[in-house]
């Protein structure tokens, strides 16, 4: 059928109108979306859970491939150097070797000590390994999503380490998956102990690659290679988790490099130190 | 000649290309690359696919379709709500308005109006990221360096997605 020509450029304007309305209300949409999420936390996070259980199986498909690569690289360089490494290796032996009989002989003088004054030991942590599945690292927010939820134990304010240290901790947490706070975002705030001395700071996040060490008393406090650990106030972290060590100090802007490398995260474990310093979502709306 | 059910369903699904290799190209986005020194820092590939669908086929890449993917990235990159989606609307709406512009223009022009529609999207996602977040305004380098990757990316992006373009759409 055709349409005479008049019917068409009418068609044709409802249709330019209707887009125009489509456009607007979308557009006052998204602003009362920014309202609401501002308004009501509670039930954006839900809905923040529902669609990363959703994703997460998709996500951790299309992940393979990347870690497929990343894996085979990783062996040609190992293989490259696998000389050099075992030599390495056998010499790192030989030196821990000596310190498991110092760690042996103070192991036995701790318990001995301890049964002398009766100490009652910390509650032990459990662990849930998890692997990565979306790094949604942007300009914006730096945070990671894993492959375990609530199904498997894990809840919010948990802490989540990788082989070298700390990563971050759970921020949200659906059945079957979580998002991870890392400790380079904005909305990180870590209380540490720096170096030896154990001076006190706040680790703050810049969504870079290194946080910044805050709060620190006076500029001796800190000296590049410094280690940064959790110092354990606030109970929100148990004390003495590794974070990394002082980078660079510049004008009072003192740098902190992470242990955990962010590019090589595969897998992490989220820790249960049952701990409380940060308060469950039934807890913080009581 | 009527056309079979087959081909009215090879059609359909054909229509859906822009939408599902836009929404792709936002979950790839936030898959682990593994690449040193880059996973900090994410491209706006959406962006990119909603420039591209919106200057090609502006028919099969509504409003909708673009509202709903930018709500999934907000949702799942931890982003307000709604910050994500109002400046890929926005893309498409200057996109829309200057049709006759981007009209057989050559990949040069294109890309050169990609990066001031980009420039104005990062400029203005940050204004927003940085008015409705509790944390404030993000240091601006960080949005620089995202803008110039994305800016960068854009010839690889554009020639892949004019690539599914020609392949998958070419006879509708």
């Amino acid at each position: 059928m055709r349409l005479p020509t008049g019917q068409i450029s009418r068609f044709g304007t409802l249709k330019s109108l209707l887009q125009r309305f489509a456009f607007l209300s979308l557009i006052g949409l998204t602003f009362a979306l920014m309202l609401i999420g501002k308004a009501d936390t509670v039930l954006v996070e839900r809905a923040r859970d529902a669609v990363a259980d959703a994703v997460t199986p998709i996500l951790r498909v299309m992940s393979e491939p990347a870690a497929v690569v990343s894996d085979f690289v990783n062996n040609l360089r190992e293989l490259a150097a696998i000389r050099e490494e075992n030599a390495e290796l056998r010499e790192a032996n030989t030196r821990l070797l000596q310190w498991q009989s110092v760690a042996q002989q103070l192991e036995s003088e701790n318990k001995s000590l301890r049964n002398l004054t009766g100490l009652v030991p910390e509650p032990s942590a459990t662990f849930v390994t998890a692997r990565v599945v979306a790094d949604t690292g942007g300009a914006f927010a730096q945070s990671i999503l894993i492959t375990a939820g609530q199904i498997s134990g894990v809840r919010k304010g948990q802490v989540v380490l990788a082989g070298e240290g700390l990563v971050g901790r759970v921020m949200q947490a659906g059945q079957l998956s979580a998002r991870v706070l890392l400790i380079t975002d904005i909305n990180s705030r870590i209380p540490v102990l720096v170096g030896e001395a154990g001076n006190r700071a706040i680790l703050v996040g810049d969504n870079g690659l290194r946080p910044r060490l805050l709060f620190l008393g006076n500029k001796t406090a800190a000296a590049p290679g410094d280690k940064v650990v959790t110092s354990g106030d606030a109970e929100a972290f148990p004390p003495g988790l590794p974070i990394g060590q002082v980078a660079r100090m510049d004008d009072g802007v003192v740098e902190v490099e992470p242990y955990v490398v962010r590019d090589k995260i595969q897998h992490v474990r989220v820790a249960d130190y049952g701990l409380t310093g940060i308060l469950t979502q039934q807890a913080a709306t009581k | 000649m009527q056309a079979t059910v087959l081909q009215r369903m090879d059609n359909t699904a054909r229509r859906f290309v822009p939408f599902g290799v836009t929404l792709l190209l936002m979950l790839f986005a936030m898959t682990p690359t593994y690449i040193p020194g880059l996973s900090h820092i994410t491209p706006m590939y959406a962006l990119m696919a909603v420039y591209f669908w919106s200057i090609y086929r502006p028919d099969l890449l509504g409003y909708g379709a673009t509202f709903s993917i930018g709500i999934l990235e907000d949702l799942l990159s931890g982003t307000p709500l709604g910050s994500g989606a109002l400046i890929l609307l926005l893309c498409q709406r200057i996109v829309f308005s200057q049709q006759k512009f981007f009209n057989n223009k050559p990949f040069g022009i294109i890309w050169l109006a990609f990066a001031l529609v980009a420039a104005g999207a990062g400029l203005l996602r940050w204004l927003c990221v940085g008015l409705v977040a509790s944390s404030g305004f993000t240091p601006a380098g960080q949005m620089l360096t995202a803008y110039l990757m994305t800016v960068a990316m854009y010839p690889i992006v554009g020639g892949l997605l004019a690539r599914a373009h020609m392949k998958l759409l070419a006879q509708s």
